[in-house]
Order: C-alpha cells, then structure tokens, then sequence
C-alpha cells in the first residue's frame, strides 16, 4: 500500500504521534522530578524500536540519516586505525551473515557491568537480545566485527551506559585498559568503572567468565576473556588505543598458542564450551536424543501404571486427539496479521458478512498501514 | 478517555517496550509509564481519527468471529487488501474492532475494553 506514486502516510503520522506524546508527557516528566534527559532517552528507544521492527518504510528523517552516517565515520577512524581490523563500512555487507552467526551462537553475559561503546550498523534489537538472552534492561546496540572474525555485540543498558559483549568462538586477547594511563589489572568477574557516564564515546572493557586471558605487554594469564575496544573520546588514551590496537594484533598470534596451556582459575569447562543461555532441549547429538527417548518412555510405563489404578489419567491423552486445531502451522508464521480498529456496523446475511470499519492500524506480512475507513467482505 | 485498542501495535509496543526499559533501570515509576501510555492512547486515536484519510477494500473467507464486551474479533483466511494504489494478500488476518460509535466510560475498568 505504500506506493512510490503516493507518500507513505505512515512514517509522518507515526512521526506526529511520537512528537505528540512526548510533548504531553514533558509536563508529567517534570512533575515527577524525573529528568529531561530520561524523556529524550524514551524517545530515542521508541524510534530506534520501529526502526528496528522494519514495519514503516522510510522512517528516519534524511537528517537522522546523515547523522549516523558521520557519527559510523569518525568512530571508524577512531576506533580502527588499523587497516586489519574490520571497518564499519563493510559491515552492511556482513550484517545478513551476523545475524544467523548469531542466532547460532551462544554467549555468556555476566550481570556484571558491561562496558564499552563500538559505533556500528546493527541488526534487529530484539533479534538479537532473544538470542542473546540478555539481562533486563540491556538491549542490543550495535554489532561489530574484529578482524579475527569475533562478532561484538555492542549492548546499551537502560541507564545509558553502553557494553560490549563479545561472541566467544575463539579466545581473543587484546590488551586491557583501564584508565588513559593504561594500567593493567587482573580482571576476573568485576565491573569496570565507566570513565564517563552515558557517554558515547568510552573506553571499556568485556569480562566473560571462561577464558579470561589478560594481554599486557605480551604477558599472558588465563582467568578470563576481555575484550577491548579502543577509545573513542578524544582523549589521551587515543594515541595509546591505536599502539594497542596494534601491539595486540602481535600478541594475539603469540597468546593464541599459550591460551591452551594457560591456567584456568574460574572455568571448570574444558575451553571454548559456553554456557548455554537458550535453554536445554538440543538435537545436536545422538546421546541426547537417546536419552530424551529413555525419559518419555519411563513417563509412558509411570502413566499406564497410575490409569489401571484411576481411570481419568488414561482418558486424558486419548482425548487430547479428539481436537481439531490448526494451531501447529500457524504458529510457524513470524508475523500474526493484525488489523485493529473500530467498527462502524458489522451486518450479517445468512453466512455473508459485511464490515464496514474505521480508523485502524493494519501490519500485514511484516508492513505497517493505516486507513481512515475499510469495508469488507467474507462468507463464513 | 481513549481506547487501549491501539497499544498492541507496532507504535504502541514499542512504547511499552521502552517504557519496560526505563521501568527495569528505575529511571521511571510505574505509574507514570501507565501516564504516558494512556497520553499515547489519546494521541494516537486522535491522529487516527484527524491525520489519516485513505479507503481501503478487503475480501476474504471468515474463519472465525467473536463478539464479546461490545468488541468483535474475526480472523479471516485467504484475504486481499485493495487500496486505490496497491494490493496485499495474506493468508491469514485476525481483526480487533471496538464501538466506532460510544467511547468508554469512564466508570468501567479499563480492562474491559480491550481485546477479548
């Protein structure tokens, strides 16, 4: 319905709601005592959601767009100096690739604070944060790929604050800095202080709590895996982010081989397995199968056993096929078409039905529309 | 006020998304989530009713209708959409239709009014 002929109606009329809405609720805000800012972060999170959902066309104002656009430029610059590290610019072309590299890959997110901002292109927030499984309040940001093909998730907290996390398929090391004065610590399972509040533009760090491998000055110590991703804010710790950035290319071929002898201090798993977050139910392997097998069969023998003794529990099964559902296939559809609106008159002759409706909001197959009336037909 | 209808909506969930969010991180009360949401339900059953002025044309066969607490709910099968520019078929559609005509009371809970 959205047709190159005539605009789109949908992107402004959402566009005037959002103005809308936040313009009434400033006063409610203040009233509260709550801050300004917390009602543009609001306003932030409900774009980038519709964005995100892909459900209007041509939703970001070509303003908005050139905005991204530099602010994807300067953090490249700042942030990959280094011509062997993957670039944001050639990350549109990787996005369709991360996506299912990530819905099969599982990660462990500590509830730890996780800092860190990469300035990237993202995929589906909501995707990602399913997949991911991520702690309340955290939603997928952005993604980003290093050049040893690890794929970051660049996550924003609620608070503003903003993490990476990395996707563990191999032990990546990179050297940890704490402040610009770039003093090393042992980092097992603690929180790094953000430099900056809120700030986009951060120093940070990843902790994840298998591998921790702590690289500095070509030193190695297996406790757990961080992740690094260069300052961006102008600050003294750029010019040492991109010595960094460089010397642990170095020390990743050198620390890959001392990874595996390295001394496990808080891992009880044999490296790279991973937490898994998605629940339990895998079909990957034979033994497992066997034993969901094994299982059913000893709840089948516990059944039968209890409706010699109650004739109720056995029927239950055998009624259960008595339904007629469709359910199972249209579970299968991502999108449940929707149409809500307000009737005008629903009139009925025999099995022929007549609607005569207004003011809805449609999202077929994926799309958003509107209309100010719809009439329709359908034989029952 | 306004109907609830339109929060389970792109726009609409969305807006309860982020307001979960700044729910979780403390940011906001409750209370004045459920404050601009209802803000929401009068901005958005404005716009619709003022901003928004196109036709549109459906056929279909009626799979199943419900009419409960003055709400209908159909879904229909094999249904095309016709706007004077375009066409969209789906397979399937469940429609949400509240009284065009009386708006709720205020008296009444507000969860009497939504979806059935």
């Amino acid at each position: 319905m959205a047709s190159s002929a005539n605009s789109n109606p949908v992107p402004k009329l959402y566009k005037s709601v959002i103005e809308d809405v936040i313009t009434e609720v400033r006063e409610l805000f203040l009233d509260e005592g709550v801050d300004e800012q917390v009602l543009l972060e609001l306003k932030t999170l409900w774009e980038n959601k519709l964005l995100q959902s892909k459900a209007v066309e041509g939703f970001h104002t070509e303003e908005q767009a050139a905005l991204q656009a530099q602010q994807q430029q300067q953090q490249v610059q700042h942030v990959h100096p280094n011509p062997q590290v993957t670039t944001a610019q050639a990350q549109p072309v990787i996005l369709p690739t991360q996506q299912q590299q990530a819905a099969q890959q599982q990660v462990i997110v500590q509830d730890s604070k996780l800092l860190q901002h990469m300035s990237a292109t993202g995929i589906s927030a909501a995707a990602t944060a399913a997949t991911l499984a991520l702690p309340t309040g955290v939603t997928p940001y952005q993604q980003l790929i290093t050049s040893q093909g690890q794929i970051l998730q660049v996550v924003r907290a609620a608070n503003g604050t903003q993490y990476i996390i990395q996707q563990p398929q191999q032990p990546i090391l990179l050297q940890q800095q704490m402040q610009p004065g770039g003093v090393q610590a042992p980092v097992i399972q603690q929180v790094l202080a953000p430099i900056q509040g809120g700030l986009p533009q951060q120093t940070g760090v990843i902790i994840q709590p298998q591998q921790i491998v702590l690289a500095s000055g070509n030193k190695v110590q297996g406790n757990a895996q961080v992740m690094q991703a260069a300052a961006m804010a102008p600050q003294p710790g750029q010019p040492t982010t991109a010595a960094q950035v460089q010397s642990v290319q170095q020390v990743q071929g050198a620390a890959a081989p001392q990874v595996a002898s390295s001394q496990p201090q808080t891992q009880t798993q044999q490296p790279p397995m991973m937490l898994q977050v998605d629940g339990a139910g895998d079909t990957s392997s034979e033994e497992d199968e066997d034993e969901e097998e094994e299982y059913d069969e000893d709840e089948e023998e516990e059944k039968d056993k209890d409706g010699a003794e109650d004739g109720q529990v056995e029927e239950e099964p055998l009624n259960s096929e008595d339904d007629v559902s469709d359910e199972e296939d249209q579970e299968l559809f991502d999108t449940e078409n929707v149409v809500v609106c307000q009737y005008d008159k629903i009139h009925r002759s025999k099995n022929k039905w007549k609607f005569h409706l207004k003011d809805g909001i449609m999202n077929l197959n994926g799309r958003d529309y509107v209309f100010s009336k719809a009439i329709g037909d359908a034989e029952w | 006020m306004a109907y609830q209808l339109y929060r389970n909506t792109t726009l609409g969930n969305s807006l309860q998304e982020s307001l979960d969010e700044l729910i979780q991180t403390q940011q906001i009360t409750p209370q004045l989530a459920l404050q601009v949401l209802l803000q929401f339900d009068k901005a958005i059953n404005t716009a619709l009713a003022n901003r928004v002025r196109n036709r549109v044309n459906f056929r279909g066969s009626l799979n199943t209708y419900r009419f409960c607490d003055n709400v209908w709910t159909f879904v229909l099968n094999d249904v095309e959409f016709r706007e004077v520019t375009d066409l969209v078929k789906v397979d399937k559609v469940k429609i949400v239709a509240c009284d065009g005509k009386s708006k709720p009371h205020g008296n009444i809970k507000e969860s009497t009014i939504i979806q059935c």
